[in-house]
């Protein structure tokens, strides 16, 4: 039957693992914005090979699950390393590289496709007369962006990252399968080791739910402060 | 790369995708049935009912797929046993069982909005020209809310083919599970290409599901609407011409 004093110690034991699951999930979303970014920039000025590649791999993202891809990744990337690193002559033994890395490296990358729709709807979002008031104020191209675009967009665009950070949280539950402990593998390895996974996965269930919880309500906080420093 | 070895491994991964397309469908349909029945009910604003359905639908919203699918796994036979049945269910069972529970939850936060977003004035002629409840949804609210509701569907349907790929997890065999069997009897050899294959298969399968949800949406009433529209524009730009 359910055993309350392995699920309270279980919630105890993988609060410990939390911060460590967060931290991960900020970079993965930093980087995961800052490729999108690049993909915002490149899909709208139209270079030619590379935005028809995008689009591509946009569908492609889209098409194929998470797992998949990870373990994918998990076996392409040390040979591709290894034949880079081969070809320069740099020792170096990419079958020793962290896993850690290789998680970081998959879900910036299906991430960012992702965030570059959202950074199109966000600097879309800001009214064309805001910037032609820039124009007639004077302001260079990088002031108009940086002082009035950027702004506004973020508040847009907001939302949407935090929503994308929850995604990110709940996918990185998948890492367990490949040795990166979070919420999830913390609470998979104490279920092996009282024998009583039905504990330890209500436990986490717990959390991540007061995770989203506590970040939903941050995030809104957040928003409405930004909005109100602009009235 | 190795492409003589995905062409040699694709039917046999294709020979696993009927239980994956089992699980999407069954899932699916009465996932679809229970967030109607869940919609309703929120809809509602039930005093003593409400609040645990709002709980429902943020739990199952806020926690991954892959740790429901182990909470039903190791806690069904569990609360099956302390309800006196004496039960034993296979992997598939759970899987289907999970999905059903969390697509309950998320394609009611789609239907929800739906329904809101039809306008109040459309509820109240529909009230006003005498039609019954059942009626009204029929005729006014549903062929509104569909257009409106369609998209967010079809990216649920996605979402449904990829939760389905972690499957595996729980001991089923689908297309994951059996390219673990032949890796494990390769001795992992053709990782890369397997792992690439399986991609390209799961891009098909949802590529096939948008195409689906897009027919869908050209029998919604906005493109019968447009199709109207066209016709008589082209009548209409056709006319001083033959008065001419």
């Amino acid at each position: 039957m359910f055993d309350v004093g392995v699920f309270l110690n279980g919630i105890l034991e993988i609060l410990k693992v939390v911060p460590s699951t967060l931290l991960l999930a900020v970079i993965i979303l930093l980087l995961a914005i800052m490729l999108g970014s690049i993909i915002h920039l490149i899909v709208q000025h139209k270079v030619p090979v590379l935005s028809q590649l995008i689009v591509v791999l946009q569908s492609f993202l889209r098409g194929t699950p998470n797992v998949v891809l990870l373990y994918f990744m998990f076996a392409a990337l040390p040979e591709l390393l290894t034949i880079i690193t081969g070809s320069l002559g740099i020792p170096f033994d990419a079958n020793k590289i962290n896993p850690v890395f290789i998680v970081i490296f998959t879900f910036s990358i299906t991430l960012s496709v992702f965030q570059s729709e959202i950074i199109r709807g966000a600097i879309l979002s800001v009214d064309k007369g805001q910037i032609e008031a820039a124009h007639a104020l004077g302001y260079s191209f990088w002031q108009t962006f940086t002082k009035v675009i950027f702004p506004q967009a973020l508040i847009e665009a907001f939302p949407d990252f935090m929503n994308s950070l929850l995604l990110v949280i709940k996918g990185l539950s998948l890492a367990y399968l490949f040795t990166v402990m979070d919420i999830l593998g913390q609470a998979k390895l104490l279920g092996g080791y009282t024998q009583r996974y039905l504990e330890a996965f209500a436990a986490a269930a717990l959390i991540y739910w007061l995770l989203c919880i506590v970040l939903t309500k941050f995030a809104n906080k957040v928003e409405f402060k930004m909005r109100e420093g602009f009235h | 790369m190795n492409i003589g070895y995905m062409i040699e491994v694709f039917p046999k991964l294709l020979a696993t995708l009927p239980i994956t397309l089992l699980i999407i469908i069954v899932s699916a349909i009465l996932g679809l049935l229970l967030s109607i029945g869940v919609t309703y009910l929120r809809l509602k604003n039930l005093k003593i009912l409400g609040p645990f359905l709002e709980m429902y639908v943020s739990f199952m919203r806020s926690t991954p797929i892959l740790i429901q699918l182990f909470l039903v796994f190791y806690g069904l036979p569990v609360l099956m046993r302390s309800l006196g049945f004496n039960m034993d269910f296979g992997a598939i069972t759970s899987c289907i069982v999970a999905l059903i529970v969390y697509n309950g939850a998320y394609l009611s936060e789609i239907l929800r909005p739906a329904y809101l977003a039809v306008e109040k004035g459309q509820h109240e002629a529909a009230d006003s020209l005498g039609y019954t409840p059942f009626e009204k949804f029929r005729k006014v609210i549903l062929p509104q809310l569909t257009p409106i509701a369609l998209p967010g569907l079809g990216n649920a349907v996605v979402y449904l083919v990829h939760d389905t790929s972690l499957i595996f997890t729980i001991g089923v065999v689908d297309i994951m599970g059996q390219a673990k069997l032949i890796l494990a009897n390769n001795y992992g050899e053709n990782k890369i290409e397997m792992y690439l294959t399986i991609a390209l298969l799961y891009w098909l399968v949802c590529l096939v599901s948008d195409r689906t949800i897009k027919l869908l949406e050209h029998f919604t009433y906005l493109k019968k609407i447009e199709r109207k529209s066209k016709f008589n524009k082209s009548k209409v730009n056709k006319e001083p011409v033959s008065i001419q």
